[in-house]
């Protein structure tokens, strides 16, 4: 069976993973991010930089490769605070995107999770397991978008061209 | 397949958790317990035919560590038994 759904491999993004208590993040990063997402499994978005809140005292930042330095050199991950934890991972997680009709399909073929829209909406975003892999989920336009750890980039792509046959 | 209630996540596939476990004695003073108590407790894990108390790890998830009761009889996920956490 095949699906109407167009998958793309997606190019690298900035990526910084930040812990530590939300009002120690929030003072050290000032006006660098937008602001922290309190609410588990959910994201804000300003200017292109993304927040995602996945764990307890745990973000992740997405924005634009070509921020990336920019970014570092506001956020000081070598300077900042015993008490939070920031380092940049720009180059540990490939993302997918998967649009179409059928993208709920074929989600649903290599993820547990329910990702319908009353259940998984619009700025959800969460770890969970992609083809038994651990893989973050959000949704895109028209479609959802993972990421999975980099090193399982082709194994993923080459599932997906499988499971979409 | 059962599905267990992450604190941070919520309801989630229990394929996303790696079992930590039971959660085992309260750990003893060595010098002040019999040898014979202290191998019980080294090596002895809570087994009961009811509910235990388990640790799970949101290991494809949030990361989170946490313990839930579940009853052995039917992999039921169940509330705390009197005046235990």
């Amino acid at each position: 069976m095949s699906y109407d759904v167009t998958i793309e491999r997606c190019g690298q993004k900035a990526l910084f993973d930040l812990k530590g208590a939300l009002d120690a993040v929030s003072q050290w990063a000032g006006d660098a991010l937008p602001s922290l997402p309190i609410r588990p499994n959910s994201r804000t978005e300003e200017d292109g930089i993304e927040l995602f809140h996945i764990g307890r005292d745990h973000w992740i930042t997405r924005a634009p490769l070509a921020q990336e330095d920019a970014i570092e050199a506001r956020l000081k991950p070598t300077d900042c605070p015993a008490d939070i934890s920031i380092v940049r991972v720009s180059d540990t997680m490939t993302f997918f995107c998967i649009v179409g009709p059928d993208a709920g399909q074929v989600m649903s073929i290599a993820c547990p999770m329910d990702l319908h829209d009353s259940v998984f909406r619009t700025d959800a975003v969460s770890y969970t397991e992609v083809f038994g892999l651990k893989a973050l989920v959000m949704r895109c336009q028209d479609g959802i978008e993972f990421a999975v750890e980099q090193s399982f980039a082709d194994m993923v792509e080459d599932y997906l061209i499988r499971a979409t046959a | 397949m059962m599905n267990i209630t992450c604190p941070f996540c919520g309801k989630r596939n229990e394929s996303e958790f790696i079992h930590g476990g039971p959660v085992g004695a309260v750990r003893p003073d060595p010098n002040a317990v019999s040898d014979e108590e202290w191998v019980e407790y080294l090596t002895v894990t809570p087994n009961p035919l009811g509910p235990v108390q388990e640790k799970w790890w949101h290991a494809r998830g949030c990361g989170e560590w946490f313990s839930i009761w579940r009853d052995t009889r039917t992999h039921d996920i169940v509330e705390a038994p009197d005046g235990t956490t």
